[in-house]
């Protein structure tokens, strides 16, 4: 057995290939093992270069996860196979969400069943990605290289390291002041302001006070994780756990008159701007082609007519598994920090999230954090009281 | 064509660069990517006389005397962290010039601070050192670092020699331990 220190390698005598990444899992934060198909330039060429959890076989079946269980990841690789613009393949691993770094994760190797193991010291790591090693041409004959060498901010730099386009990052919870004891009004009159405010579980809910004469136009933006979807959130965004999913946004309306309703793709339901019930679904893509998800806008002009709106999204394709979708609405005021709210939790098998309340409170736009699950319409309609009658509709 | 050197292998100067007068020694290496310090190669040049010492302090060229007294070898600045295209470091001879008394010109290359930086050639992307012949730019010998070297912190990547009336280049492609101190000191520097 041939073995490696960071920076050395060893030829590769087989053209086929068994890789065991091996580590010590760590309690509460999740290790995923990738490998990256690369050519020339250090570069994918595309989605299918990219095996992991979720795409376990890549380039024709010649890249293979073949086990992914806790504290081991097995890869088999047909090098003699690949494709001759193929220059690396390159063998990662992310903690996910930055959730601690490698430091903590004690043992880390790579095997190869051609007689070549490459021990990591993980002692004083930094990074929270790293690339453990990498295979790649040398004069006509593949090599192994240990690398053990990464990236502090995780999968983000990681993914752009290997030429995968990433998408406007999901921001990560911004620090949020303490609970206040009632809803505070958020600093008014600043042109502009890049905070973001997060409600979470400690700060669940805000109000918005008007900046000028009215609300202007409110826009809601839904985006997620669109799985295996290509562009739409960009490869990085099918860098996870999750086969393609198309989440509809949608709310349910109350208006102060005491019309009921509601705005979305299902039932071509696609709402007014200008007129009742002032709220517009601004189209529904399931191409994944609009990378910045879908949209629901206000009327503020007309905020002093709606008495209440519930934001949901719901899994029009694909299986419920919500924590994966990595779901974020965003709420845009003109004038005001932007407002997110990330669904955070599983929602078992339901296919429905109600995400977020907006309330007209005296004028204000009261918005308050749900990230409720239910089966559908008619079980929010009666959670919250709506009050309407469902019949199944399709899209 | 330039010789892609291996250990042990041998380069004859008036086979590959007929009246050679003047060579420029590269140091190239790519700027670290991933997070961390920053490589930082260092090119070094020991002036040995007859001895297999150096002629003086002086006859050692690197970042901190770029220059020899008689000006013949000339360091032409230390890059910290491999950042731009081409060489990252360069050191010119002339080898015409240099006083009689140099018998062998001795280059070598050491990652900075390697061993706190837990670094070695091999964590390196495209490093390599080559000899060009300055009169026309073409390379006439060149060691790829990060692959033969790999763990390696220092190494004596060649030397030129004169031998009867030419100069030949060997190529030694030997790997070093401790750095550019011991290295300096094995070749007669009084190292502080």
């Amino acid at each position: 057995m041939t073995t490696l220190t960071p920076g050395a390698n060893a030829p590769v005598t087989a053209g086929q290939v068994t890789v065991t990444v091996a580590f010590s899992p760590l309690p509460g934060a999740e290790i995923d093992v990738s490998a990256f198909v690369l050519d020339a330039g250090g570069k994918v060429r595309g989605d299918d270069d990219m095996c992991f959890f979720g795409q376990r076989n890549v380039n024709g079946g010649l890249v293979r996860m073949t086990e992914a269980a806790a504290g081991q990841v097995v890869f088999a690789l047909d090098l003699a196979q690949l494709d001759s613009v193929v220059e690396k393949v390159a063998l990662t691993a992310t903690i996910y969400e930055n959730q601690a770094s490698f430091a903590a994760v004690t043992q880390l190797a790579v095997t190869l069943d051609c007689g070549i193991e490459a021990p990591i010291a993980t002692a004083g790591m930094q990074e929270t990605a790293l690339i453990l090693g990498e295979f790649y041409r040398r004069q006509g004959a593949w090599k192994f290289r240990c690398v053990a060498q990464g990236f502090a901010g995780g999968l983000e730099p990681l993914a752009r390291h290997f030429g995968v386009e990433v998408a406007a990052k999901a921001p990560s919870p911004v620090p949020v002041p303490p609970p206040a004891p009632a809803p505070a009004p958020v600093p008014v009159a600043k042109p502009i302001n890049l905070n973001k405010i997060t409600l979470d579980k400690s700060r669940s809910s805000i109000s918005l006070e008007k900046t000028g004469s009215d609300f202007g136009e409110i826009r809601i933006n839904l985006n997620w994780n669109q799985g295996n979807a290509s562009g739409g959130g960009g490869l990085f965004a099918s860098f996870k756990k999750s086969n393609a999913i198309d989440l509809d946004v949608g709310c349910l309306f109350e208006l102060q008159n005491g019309r009921k309703g509601a705005v979305q793709a299902l039932g071509k339901s696609f709402g007014a701007f200008d007129q009742e019930p002032y709220i517009q679904l601004k189209g529904d893509d399931r191409t994944g082609a609009v990378s910045d998800g879908e949209w629901l806008h206000i009327n503020g002009r007309h905020w002093q007519k709606i008495r209440r709106v519930l934001v949901f999204a719901f899994i029009y394709r694909g299986v419920p598994n919500w924590s994966a979708t990595d779901g974020v609405v965003t709420l845009y005021v003109p004038g005001q920090p932007p407002i997110e709210v990330r669904v955070s939790e599983e929602g078992g098998s339901k296919g429905m999230c109600a995400i977020a309340l907006l309330e007209n409170d005296n004028g204000a736009v009261k918005v308050s954090r749900r990230v409720d699950f239910f089966n559908g319409h008619r079980e929010v309609d009666e959670a919250y009281r709506w009050g309407m009658r469902w019949t199944a509709g399709s899209k | 064509m330039a010789v892609n050197l291996s250990k042990g292998g041998n380069v004859s100067l008036s086979k590959e660069a007929p009246g050679l007068t003047e060579v420029t020694v590269g140091l190239g290496w790519d700027a670290r990517v991933t997070d961390g310090a920053d490589f930082d190669l260092d090119a070094s040049v020991f002036i040995l006389g007859e001895s297999g010492k150096v002629l003086d302090d002086n006859s050692f060229i690197f970042y901190n005397n770029k220059v020899s007294t008689d000006g013949n070898v000339e360091h032409l600045g230390d890059n910290r962290s491999g950042e731009g295209a081409g060489d990252d470091e360069q050191v010119n001879v002339k080898l015409n010039a240099l006083t009689p008394a140099a018998k062998k010109l001795v280059f070598a290359v050491t990652i900075h601070e390697a061993d706190a930086r837990k670094q070695s050639f091999g964590q390196v992307s495209n490093a390599y050192i080559r000899v060009l012949n300055k009169a026309d730019g073409k390379e006439i010998a060149r060691y790829d670092l990060s692959e033969d070297a790999s763990t390696e912190t220092a190494m004596v990547f060649g030397e030129l020699y004169r031998h009867n009336d030419e100069w030949k280049f060997k190529a030694i492609g030997q790997g070093f331990a401790g750095g550019l101190k011991p290295l300096a000191l094995a070749h007669g520097v009084s190292v502080g």
